[in-house]
């Protein structure tokens, strides 16, 4: 499903200036996998995930997501590509605070101008599945983190991703807030989504939802 | 069909951005409603003023001839009005007795015109009047700024000229006129010509200057040649002359006021374009988040066109009808000076309703596109960075 071959990723600090945040990287995740990419910050693990989500491009090698080389599509195709396989859940949530959890929620769906009964309908399924109606009318910055957190996920999961991709989820939520997520990773599981999560949080090590672990350092897989 | 072109969800979510940024949105409303209401305002005051113009340049003779003494108008003799007549190509010769009176109370100078009832000069512009023959006995007609003030005076009766002999003449006030074009007849007194020279100290066989009419207008400037040269130390002024001197004070003033709004409007452009360019970093991060969650350069632009769109025409709308309350339920307090003497009469005058449509386009132009040029143009370059370096 996702095969990352011989992939580097520079970074131009200045002009004359780079920085090597992948060197030479090759993985290949299947289809339904949930994979853990480990590694300190600075590693490199960010750095796979936006190459995966076509959010950058590498310096040299391939990306292929479902037979498709990501690095290759222009901006648009990538915005539809992410728009139809992938939901993000980023490290700080990356909510818009004033807005009210529905109105978060759907932002993914605001392109792809559906009715309003289709958007009701995909609404009240992702909020029943993380458990947040009750939360559907109030202001994200009102939330807790692990609320917050449940809403960052409904919004990845909106469009019915085929991959989710998590950011270091769990590095602003307490213990009972990471198991909680890690609930939920096991739900979106066995729904048969892939997913692949960046994290140095030693929770997600070992468990038994978790079919790989790729250790990154420096930029190299390990 | 037009739900597939515009998508409503869009614009829910561009009202929303707005109703996020509600300070940088009321703070860009306040100053491009401002502007758009000040320019348009200028416009419409120009507009009524020219449009009061051509009134007046219907009602004007085509050539004026005055006496001069020392390099100023002096009175004429009437005697001229024969001689005028019998040249080939002018229908008729009015000597025409006019002058200004200054009005101490006030500090003001009122437009004294003379005319007699079988003249036809001023009855384009007076329509008024109730009799003309009534002008013969002691009394005179008065525009409406006059009227104003004669009431602050408590003149409503009747009003006591002084001569330069200082002696009395006084006029019973018999009506009050609205001419057609009032910015010219607003600070007019009409009476008797034998009562204008009588307040103004003229004798029976002196004028203030000789107006003529001449059948055949393209002739005009021949019969201006030939009464230079019959009359050389007289001044001869053409209908064209004083046409053009009206719209020189005119366009000038408009002119210096049209290069101030042009420069402030630059500036105000300046300032936008320095505030949407330097987009804050929660800005750059929500464009980054909306690529990140799916969002492609097309829809972060569209919802941008939508934000700049509705924050640009409702401040033109708003614009337009505060422009329109000012000049024409308000009659454009203050600005209204610049164009005109800043004396009551010109407080008195009431603008005309003119509706322009090439006016309102001419500012929806040159105000709505440039600001969502410098929405539009900032945010593309933003949308175009990659997503995970725009969040970084």
């Amino acid at each position: 499903m996702i095969q990352l071959q011989n992939i580097t990723k520079n970074y131009d600090i200045t002009k004359r200036e780079q920085v090597i945040a992948l060197d030479r990287v090759s993985l290949s995740i299947k289809e339904g996998q949930c994979v853990v990419l480990k590694g300190a910050s600075g590693s490199g693990k960010s750095s796979v995930l936006s190459l995966i989500a076509g959010l950058s491009k590498p310096t040299s090698g391939s990306v292929m997501v479902d037979g498709k080389n990501i690095a290759k599509l222009s901006d648009n195709f990538a915005s539809k590509f992410r728009l139809e396989n992938i939901g993000f859940v980023f490290q700080r949530y990356n909510l818009i605070p004033s807005l009210d959890v529905y109105h978060n929620i759907i932002t993914p769906l605001v392109p792809l101008n559906l009715t309003d009964e289709e958007i009701q309908k995909r609404v009240q399924r992702v909020l029943s599945l993380f458990h947040i109606e009750s939360k559907r009318d109030i202001k994200v910055k009102n939330l807790s983190g692990g609320e917050q957190q449940r809403v960052a996920i409904a919004r990845a999961y909106i469009n019915n991703p085929k991959i989710i991709l998590a950011d270091e989820p769990t590095a602003n939520l307490d213990k009972k807030l990471s198991l909680e997520f890690i609930e939920i990773i096991e739900r979106l599981k066995e729904e048969g989504s892939t997913i692949v999560i960046a994290t140095h949080d030693p929770l997600f090590f070992g468990l038994e939802c978790v079919d790989c672990e790729i250790e990154l350092q420096n930029g190299k897989r390990v | 069909m037009w739900k597939k072109i515009i998508n409503l969800h869009l614009v829910e979510y561009a009202i929303a951005a707005l109703l996020r940024q509600k300070s940088k949105t009321v703070f860009i409303v306040t100053i491009f409603v401002s502007l758009i209401s000040l320019l348009l305002s200028f416009f419409f005051i120009v507009n009524s003023i020219k449009y009061e113009l051509s009134l007046t340049e219907d009602t004007l003779p085509q050539i004026i001839l005055q006496n001069q003494k020392m390099g100023r108008v002096s009175d004429i003799d009437t005697a001229l009005v024969d001689d005028l007549l019998q040249l080939e190509g002018v229908t008729d010769v009015q000597a025409r007795v006019w002058g200004y009176y200054y009005f101490s109370n006030q500090d003001i100078y009122f437009t004294l015109v003379g005319i007699d009832s079988f003249e036809n000069i001023y009855k384009k512009g007076f329509t008024l009047f109730r009799d003309s023959d009534e002008l013969e006995k002691d009394v005179i007609y008065i525009g409406d700024g006059v009227e104003k003030l004669f009431s602050k005076s408590y003149y409503k009766d009747f009003f006591n000229f002084v001569t330069p002999d200082l002696k009395v003449v006084k006029l019973n006030i018999a009506g009050v006129f609205k001419a057609e074009n009032r910015l010219e007849s607003n600070d007019v007194i009409v009476m008797s010509k034998a009562n204008a020279r009588k307040v103004f100290g003229l004798d029976d066989e002196k004028a203030t200057d000789i107006a003529l009419w001449i059948a055949n207008p393209k002739e005009i400037d021949t019969i201006a040649q030939k009464l230079k040269q019959l009359y050389p130390t007289y001044k001869v002024i053409t209908h064209d002359d004083i046409v053009l001197g009206y719209e020189k004070l005119f366009n000038y003033k408009s002119g210096v006021f049209l290069v101030l709004f042009i420069v402030t409007l630059f500036t105000f452009f300046m300032i936008i374009y320095e505030k949407m360019s330097g987009m804050s970093s929660q800005e750059r991060k929500e464009v980054g988040i909306l690529k990140a969650i799916g969002w492609s350069i097309d829809d972060i632009i569209k919802e941008k066109f939508y934000e700049a769109w509705l924050v640009a025409f409702f401040s033109y709308l708003l614009g337009v009808v505060i422009a329109f309350f000012y000049v024409y339920i308000l009659n454009a307090p203050f600005l209204r000076n610049i164009f005109l003497d800043s004396n009551d009469y010109a407080q008195q005058f009431e603008l005309p309703f003119i509706v322009d449509l090439q006016t309102l386009f001419l500012v929806f132009f040159l105000s709505v596109p440039l600001y969502l040029a410098s929405v539009i143009i900032p945010a593309w370059r933003v949308a175009t960075l990659d997503a995970d370096e725009v969040m970084r």
